[in-house]
């Protein structure tokens, strides 16, 4: 070992090119842009959903500004008002920056310190008027409006999205220092809001907890493999089977082991689907690219086969295994309550989140990103090639072995069908389209991807069938949406590809790696080379 | 005492015999290079030394102790490393993730440590970083710390690859040809590295076409052609030993080797990029 510095050489004067540092800064600003447009469309969404929503007998305002117009009494009137204005404050810096921006002159961000007091005064006071309507279930402190008012939906949204709108733009600065906090911070309070915000339309909560907090977890386990160590998986969802095959058939009625309590039969589930990672990844190893693809293609076909085909007399054949316990704590039974689902995804996804970052900059995750960049430079330098990919493999599969375990219980069975080659498409769209080995990225992704596939074509037939009724245009209510399903990833994906072939928050090195791809190309052809 | 024993050792491709039992030793704290025409078979003996390529036949000993079988990470722990004749740095890591990662395998964090970032791993993450930072400063890097490898200029870029092979705290060093490409004042640069590297205690084994650059540090210098070994000793019985000057030129003047094979433009050749492991 060298513990003395080798002698210093001279380094010859150059002007050092664009640096990390202004990379990082650019992401950054990614981040805030996220944080205020979301806040935005919110704010927007929750304005207009009353258009949409039909007025029920009840139907007292429609729309936030109720929260003002119906003349608000009490604590509730001070609050309001106190909102209002930071907001309107916050609104004329905005202004003034556009003006700043746009005539050239100044700095575009002024008087730093009294937006962020106004920022915070208007957070507080739109988290408190929130907590306030949804403490008054019998007498509404703001006029008309209580919890059980149809117009929940939308003066929650609206409230949220204010409040994260003022965070966004009042402290801008501090955002874009401490990016990861702030935008995990929001994620966490909204996520944790979303039962409420939506506690008039149980099944868009329950597509929070079946569709989309599964498939973020689906998306950050194949991120490992993909998007980590680069080894392309597109049997995925066998993993996913595995865990809730595991999870089901010990809490299941089968043979089930009811004494097991679900908190530790989830770490079973991930246990056995790391195994199979393992076992799937041993054989692989020597495997790149396409064959490499070729193989999880095929396993990811064998396992819902052979849990079809009952393997073992274990997996009940085409019916699955039904009467899954629902978990609980203690005597507290989750039944089928989504919200309750949805917190403890919520908090599982926040932990595996902070794994993966660890991972990321771990001795680990270097080796994934060497073995990725350069096998062989990286087995020269000391990796062991081969347990990097099979942890890599085992990683990414212990994480769909806990949304699998959670899967089944959510829904009380498992079916060889929930575990078909759409569910890998499904998560490896979620990858590529948020930003291949971007934690954020793929959490982005997975809300996209979800809320078009099972949020919008389930819904499609309604709204298309009012549009017919309205227009006449009978024929519209007949399309079978739901069956263009592989036509929408098509299209993301294609659209992804022209557009930001990175994806849409592209981690660092992947951006330059494609940028640079394209050049070494594109001069290839010019020197004729190609 | 010799650190490396090459003992016989053959590598076929094939109907090629790329190397052709060859035999000879790395002594401790010696800087011996290998010579030889292009398609001698150097860099396949150098990836036959750190187990990127299965040996035919014959025995690499280090320290004594028989390293064929070996994987290659277990040959780096073991205190051989590397550098390759075509730059092989991960591109799209910094300068110092570079050499962090030949830290890799005196690192000790398992698979817990970095998923749950135990104090253990945060400890052992300081250290390392900043003991690359020392590797890089020691190199004249620092500068270009936090730099994608690829942005470097290219002499920086093969000074870099030391520093990642030196970052695993080797014994000896292979040197695929470290001056190839470095114009004459990098080359005088290089050479104060090498020697430095080699008063430091360390063992230096590389291949190198420059005749100056071998001349100057080699303490001993093997020759190969066409897979075999055609002459050993110090550099003067080398230059005027007349099978060597006929593998160089077939027939003609010594003096004519300082020039003769340090042309940029050679021939193709498939070793170059040791991409593929064969079967
Ligand atoms: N993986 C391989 N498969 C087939 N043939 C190979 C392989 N690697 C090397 N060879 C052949 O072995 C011979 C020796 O190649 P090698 O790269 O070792 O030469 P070298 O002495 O390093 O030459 P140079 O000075 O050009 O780097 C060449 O004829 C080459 O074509
Ligand atoms: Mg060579």
């Amino acid at each position: 070992m060298l513990e003395t510095p080798v002698s210093p050489i001279p380094a010859d004067s150059v002007d050092l090119p664009a640096t990390a540092g202004q990379t990082r800064e650019v992401e950054s600003s990614a981040i805030f842009w996220l944080l205020a447009v979301g806040g935005l469309l919110l704010v927007a969404m929750g304005w207009f959903l009353p258009w949409f929503v039909e007025p029920t007998a009840n139907g007292i305002g429609f729309s936030p500004q109720d929260v003002v117009s119906s003349s608000p009494t009490g604590v509730g009137t001070v609050l309001v008002y106190v909102m209002g204005a930071a907001m309107l404050a916050l609104l004329a810096g905005l202004v003034v920056d556009a003006v700043a921006v746009y005539g050239h002159r100044g700095r575009a961000l002024r008087y730093e310190g009294a937006r962020a007091v106004l920022a915070l005064t208007g957070v507080v006071c739109t988290l408190a008027i929130w907590v306030l309507i949804g403490l008054s279930h019998e007498e509404p402190l703001f006029g008309a409006l209580s919890a059980s008012a149809q117009t929940d939906n939308a003066v929650w949204m609206t409230l949220t999205g204010f409040a994260i709108c003022a965070f966004a733009y009042g402290l801008r600065p501090w955002i874009i220092r401490h990016t990861s906090v702030s935008l995990a911070g929001v994620a966490f309070i909204v996520g944790g809001l979303v039962p409420y915000i939506f506690n008039q339309s149980s099944d868009f909560i329950s597509w929070a907890a079946g569709s989309l907090a599964i498939y973020t977890l689906l998306g950050l386990g194949l991120n490992v493999v993909v998007g980590f160590a680069g080894l392309l998986d597109l049997g995925y969802a066998a993993f996913f089977a595995i865990g809730a095959y595991t999870a089901g058939s010990l809490f299941g009625s089968r043979h089930g082991v009811h004494e097991i309590p679900f908190w530790v039969i989830i770490f079973l589930g991930a246990a056995v689907a790391a195994l199979f990672g393992a076992i799937l990844g041993a054989p692989t190893l020597r495997l790149r690219g396409d064959y490499l693809a070729i193989v999880t293609l095929g396993f990811g076909e064998i396992i819902p086969d052979a849990a079809n085909n009952n393997l073992f007399s274990q997996t009940g054949g085409p019916n699955g295994i039904s009467g899954i316990d629902r978990p609980g704590f203690g005597h507290f039974d989750f039944g089928t309550d989504y919200r309750y689902y949805f917190w403890a995804l919520l908090i599982l996804i926040s932990l595996v989140i902070i794994c993966m970052r660890n991972l990321e900059r771990s001795r680990l995750g270097r080796a994934w990103v060497a073995i990725r960049e350069d096998e062989v430079a990286a087995s020269a330098t000391g990796i062991n090639t081969v347990s990097g990919k099979l942890l890599a493999f085992a990683i990414g599969a212990s994480v769909s072995g806990f949304a699998g375990a959670f899967y089944g219980a959510e829904l009380g069975i498992v079916t060889p069908e929930d575990f078909r080659f759409a569910v890998s498409v499904t998560a490896l769209t979620i990858v590529v389209l948020g930003g291949i080995g971007n934690i954020t990225g793929v959490a982005v992704g997975a809300m996209i991807v979800t809320f078009l596939i099972f949020w919008v074509l389930p819904h499609m037939t309604e709204w298309s069938t009012t549009v017919g009724h309205t227009t006449g245009i009978t024929q519209l209510s007949t399309v079978p949406y739901e069956q263009y399903s592989f036509v929408v990833y098509g299209v993301m994906l294609i659209l992804i590809m022209l557009l930001r072939p990175a994806g849409l928050l592209p981690s660092r090195a992947r951006k330059v790696e494609l940028q640079t791809g394209m050049e070494s190309e594109s001069l290839a052809a010019v020197r004729g080379t190609v | 005492m010799s650190l490396l024993e090459i003992d016989h050792i053959s590598k076929r491709f094939g109907g090629l015999l790329a190397v052709n039992d060859v035999t000879f030793d790395v002594g401790d704290g010696e800087i011996v290079s290998m010579i030889g025409p292009n398609g001698a078979g150097k860099t396949t003996a150098f990836n036959c030394i750190t187990g990127l390529y299965p040996v035919t036949s014959g025995d690499v000993r280090f320290d004594g102790v028989s390293i064929v079988g070996l994987p290659p990470h277990r040959i780096t722990a073991l205190g051989i490393t590397r550098t390759f004749q075509n730059i092989r740095l991960f591109s799209f890591m910094t300068a110092v993730d570079n050499v962090m990662v030949g830290e890799h395998s005196r690192m000790h964090a398992k698979v817990w440590d970095a998923i749950l970032r135990t104090p253990k791993a945060r400890r052992e993450e300081r250290a390392v970083e900043g003991h690359a930072l020392t590797i890089l400063s020691g190199l004249g890097l620092e500068r270009y710390a936090d730099m994608y490898a690829r942005n470097l200029p290219y002499g920086f870029q093969r000074r870099l690859e030391i520093a990642r092979a030196l970052a695993s705290g080797p014994r000896l060093l292979l040197l695929d040809e470290p001056a190839a490409g470095l114009n004459p004042q990098e080359k005088n640069e290089l050479m104060g590295v090498i020697s430095h590297l080699r008063d430091e205690g360390l063992t230096i084994f590389l291949i190198e076409h420059d005749m100056r650059v071998v001349m100057e540090i080699s303490d001993r210098i093997v020759v190969l052609d066409y897979g075999e070994k055609i002459a050993e000793g110090s550099p003067a019985e080398v230059r005027n030993n007349p099978r060597v000057i006929e593998a160089y030129l077939g027939s003609g003047a010594t003096t004519q080797m300082h020039t003769a094979r340090s042309t940029p433009l050679r021939p193709a050749n498939p070793a170059d990029d040791e991409g593929e492991r064969p079967a």
